[in-house]
């Protein structure tokens, strides 16, 4: 090969290097950016005044006299609509009720007839005219009673199903029409407490949607025609265009900064509050795993550095040790359920307790790793000089190798703090429940917990609305990667300290 | 005088105290040794109570089943315990992430440990790291959330863009090198040799471009029609196994020491040629432990492939078309536990451990297999 072929090799040998590079900080952009992002609108979002509703009743937050002035305002706006809609309703009703007692009249009429048919069959000579008169009059009211019903299922169509459909959506919007009983859920009591979901609601409010399957290919397209459409020339028609103009102030948009979504715990099916619960699961997940693998951990480094001498049993241990650190973490979940729970019984159901100590299995092997590393990091000096002041191997370890080696041990600790706090399948079948109310710390031994990952999954695949709570789970994800990277960035800047101290 | 007596007194120790603190050592390091060796009774245990569960399932129905059927309905009556699919799954979301992993993974690994200078290393080691603390949860909300929703509505572009970015760079090279070569052969019979390279040239970058264009638009007409596919998950499990492929095979590559690069570059060969034929011959070991690593990352994955795989138990149709749903070991354990745990030790709750214990077995030989490559590789490399 020519020279300056080899050289232009090796230029795009390292832009390939590059380039690989450069596409794992984008994935990394790309994976995180939308998280941060629409995470944080769960945190910082435009509240409407059902946001201040929730707070004020749900949570007891927020000025009172305010609320009830700015409750007062939106009244008065939204009154035209209530209004429009109690007009149709009552016009409706008219026309029902006018169609009905038509029909009455018409049945009463064609029984009187029908009497009238049987008695003068009866009568002697019969009038065969008369009868035949009178049967014909029977058929024309069949006809009308025909078209009145006809009329009735079209008064159904065009007014009471469509109107159904609006009265919900604006129900969705709005919340419970005033008058109306209060709803048994608590996510019906309300209406939508942020702006963007509100002008979501708003464009149902104001098109209809429906699916088109005529094309050949079987794609469906989406067709939205304008609801006042099917409205046109009823009292209704110009409540489309009023909503749309006055949304602002019916819904009263404000800039809201709700950090207490980390500590409120959520109501009405996620609808509404925080995520505290699943937060405080989470932590005591972690904080408990650490219990277990950390003294485990350490002692095991200790041994391993310290007192073991490289034989079978060692590279053995080692094995094993390896062999722990690359089981699947589900099979950790099955293994916590067949043993912690069906056979020793920690618990009667799934708990914290069972949970944790799935964890901590999980991460011990990190654990043993990292304090290994720690402890060999530690000068041979430091040792040198404290066995030359007379001190046995025990107080060695206790006194100079340990704290020498604390923050090394630690960055490890943190590490795998991240790692049990952001793991899943351990905890389903040992530890997490979907919904359940924050714990005290003593039911942790018998209690299951909601927990941030598990209840990630879950928002996202189980709930029943999973569109319309997509800031909680954006919310959820993020305080779980916020959680996980300040102990990783934490670790990543002990470490740094720790490399230039050895440096000197 | 009276210093010295004291001394020796402290010096001297009676033969109990001698004995008690032998003891006392004996008795600690035995209860070190314990604690210690508490991962290996984790490993027996998790092995044992795998095989205990799974047993009564192979007594019942079998292994023939399992292992060969194409049907996997355990809930229906009477049931169908047929695994294939599942194999099958977790397989082609393994390869898809492998290709996605390894080759990104390998080259990353080599510009942190060859080509990066020491400043910008110490920025893009916290990045991997991070990569690497991201949850898996995280990582499945995002390819079921952002993912799985912008491969469906614009797959076909996202397709043909990609095919672009990585066969574009790969055919330019391609062409400088067979042309190159080409001319190298041709350069002793023709006379002009530039009117030669721009014509050998242009007509090989013609034809790739050609070749990548019409690739691209075939791409670009796919229409996806559901996000939760095969080959989502293999995007997203490529990028949760690439910090183990690069940080391992960054330290394979670091092991293979300066005295081999020094030496190569004194026989005149360029940095690419010494990674390329040195260095990389050198770590190969290394780098196949950190290939298998990945592997063990990516078939034991959970929560990705159960959240955005699609979970459809069957063989996709043709067996490589990675745009179908797929279902896995690890999602179907997951996924069937929650109902099956309210009919414990019924066939439908044994299989499950059954699966569990094929992926056991799996890790466990290819954790032993890497473990074996690295040993030897250090024999070899005198370390």
């Amino acid at each position: 090969m020519r020279l300056e072929t080899r050289k232009l090799l090796d230029k795009a040998f390292s832009g390939f290097g590059l380039i690989a590079i450069v596409i794992m900080a984008l994935a990394l952009v790309f994976i995180l950016a939308p998280i941060v992002s629409r995470g944080s609108k769960a945190f910082v979002f435009k509240g409407t005044i059902e946001h201040r509703r929730v707070m004020l009743e749900l949570f007891d937050r927020g000025n009172v006299d305010k609320f009830h002035k700015e409750r007062d305002e939106v009244g008065k706006a939204r009154e035209p609509i209530y209004a429009m809609m109690a007009e149709f309703e009552a016009k409706t009703l008219e026309l029902e009720t006018s169609i009905e007692t038509t029909l009455d009249e018409i049945k009463n009429e064609d029984r009187n007839l029908r009497k009238e048919v049987s008695r003068l069959k009866k009568v002697t000579p019969r009038d065969d005219v008369l009868i035949a008169e009178l049967e014909a009059r029977r058929e024309q009211f069949k006809t009308r009673e025909a078209e009145l019903k006809a009329q009735r299922s079209e008064l159904d169509d065009t007014r009471s199903a469509p109107y159904e459909e609006l009265k919900d959506t604006v129900e969705e919007l709005f919340g419970p029409i005033p008058g109306d009983k209060t709803p048994v859920l608590v996510r019906q009591r309300y209406g939508q407490t942020r702006w963007d979901r509100s002008l979501i609601k708003l464009h149902e409010l104001l098109y209809t949607e429906e699916w088109d399957y005529s094309s050949p290919d079987g794609i469906g397209v989406k067709v939205e025609t304008p609801r006042s459409e099917l409205f046109a020339g009823t009292c209704l028609e110009p409540l489309f265009s009023y909503t749309e103009e006055n949304i602002p102030q019916m819904m009263r948009p404000r800039t809201t900064f709700y950090w207490q979504f980390i500590t409120d715990v959520s109501k009405g099916d996620n609808f509404f509050g925080g995520i505290w619960p699943a937060v405080l699961g989470t932590i005591y997940l972690t904080l408990g795993s650490m219990i277990f693998a950390i003294p485990m951990g350490v002692i095991a480094a200790i041994y391993l550095c310290e007192y073991a001498k490289e034989g079978r049993v060692i590279s053995f241990l080692r094995v094993c040790i390896s062999t722990l650190a690359g089981v699947p973490s589900i099979v950790f979940g099955l293994f916590g359920l067949a043993f912690f729970l069906n056979t020793i019984h920690v618990s009667s159901s799934k708990s914290v307790l069972a949970g944790s100590l799935t964890l901590s299995l999980l991460i011990l092997p990190t654990i043993i790793r990292s304090a290994e590393e720690a402890i060999l990091a530690v000068p041979r000096s430091y040792k040198e000089a404290a066995f030359g002041l007379g001190a046995g191997r025990w107080r060695t370890v206790l006194t100079v190798i340990l704290p020498a080696a604390l923050p090394g041990i630690l960055t490890g600790v943190v590490i795998s703090m991240g790692r049990a706090a952001g793991e899943t399948a351990p905890i389903i079948f040992t530890a997490a429940v979907s919904v359940g109310l924050p714990l005290k710390i003593w039911e942790t031994m018998t209690e299951p917990t909601p927990a941030l990952p598990w209840n990630i999954y879950n928002l996202c695949t189980e709930h029943e609305a999973v569109d319309e709570i997509r800031h909680v789970q954006y919310g959820m994800v993020l305080t779980l990667v916020a959680i996980v990277l300040i102990l990783n960035l934490f670790a990543i800047f002990m470490r740094a300290r720790i490399s230039k101290k050895l440096r000197g | 005088m009276s210093m010295n007596g004291n001394t020796n007194k402290s010096l001297v120790m009676s033969d109990a105290a001698s004995v008690r603190l032998r003891l006392g050592n004996w008795i600690g390091q035995g209860v070190l040794f314990l604690i210690t060796s508490l991962s290996t009774f984790a490993v027996f245990f998790i092995f044992y109570f795998i095989i205990k569960d799974a047993i009564p399932f192979f007594k019942t129905e079998g292994f023939k089943e399992l292992f060969t059927g194409t049907h996997w309905y355990p809930s229906a009556h009477p049931a169908e315990f047929g695994a294939l699919p599942l194999f099958a799954g977790t397989a082609l979301v393994t390869v898809g992430a492998i290709l996605v992993a390894v080759p990104l993974g390998i080259s990353a690994a080599v510009c942190l440990s060859d080509l990066l200078p020491f400043k910008i290393r110490q920025v893009v080691k916290p990045m991997i790291e991070i990569l690497a603390a991201i949850p898996s949860v995280a990582y499945g909300f995002f390819a079921l959330v952002v993912f799985a929703p912008m491969l469906q509505e614009k797959g076909g572009t996202l397709l043909s863009t990609g095919a672009w970015l990585i066969l574009g760079p790969i055919f330019a090279l391609l062409v400088v090198v067979a042309g190159d070569l080409l001319l190298d052969r041709l350069r002793t019979r023709i006379k002009n040799t530039k009117l030669a390279a721009i014509t050998v040239f242009s007509v090989l970058g013609s034809a790739a471009f050609f070749l990548i264009y019409r690739v691209a638009g075939q791409l670009a007409g796919i229409e996806i029609s559901s996000g939760t596919n095969a080959f989502n998950v293999s995007i997203i499990l490529g990028i949760m196994a690439l910090p183990t492929v690069v940080s391992v095979s960054e330290d394979a590559l670091q092991a293979a020491g300066r005295e081999l690069r020094e030496g190569s570059y004194a026989l005149g060969a360029t940095r690419a040629e010494t990674i390329l034929k040195t260095i990389i011959p050198a770590s190969v070991s290394g780098i196949l432990a950190a290939v298998i690593l990945g592997v063990m990352r990516a078939v034991g994955e959970t929560m990705v492939v159960w959240m955005a795989s699609g979970n459809a138990a069957r063989i996709p149709e043709p067996w490589y078309n990675v745009l179908q749903p797929v279902r896995t070991l690890t999602a179907t354990i997951a996924g069937d536990m929650g109902e099956a745990d309210h009919v414990t030790g019924s066939s439908r709750f044994h299989v499950l451990f059954a699966l569990a214990l094929c992926l056991l077995a799996f890790s466990f030989l290819m954790n032993l297999a890497s473990e074996t490559i690295v040993k030897r590789s250090r024999k070899k490399l005198g370390k």
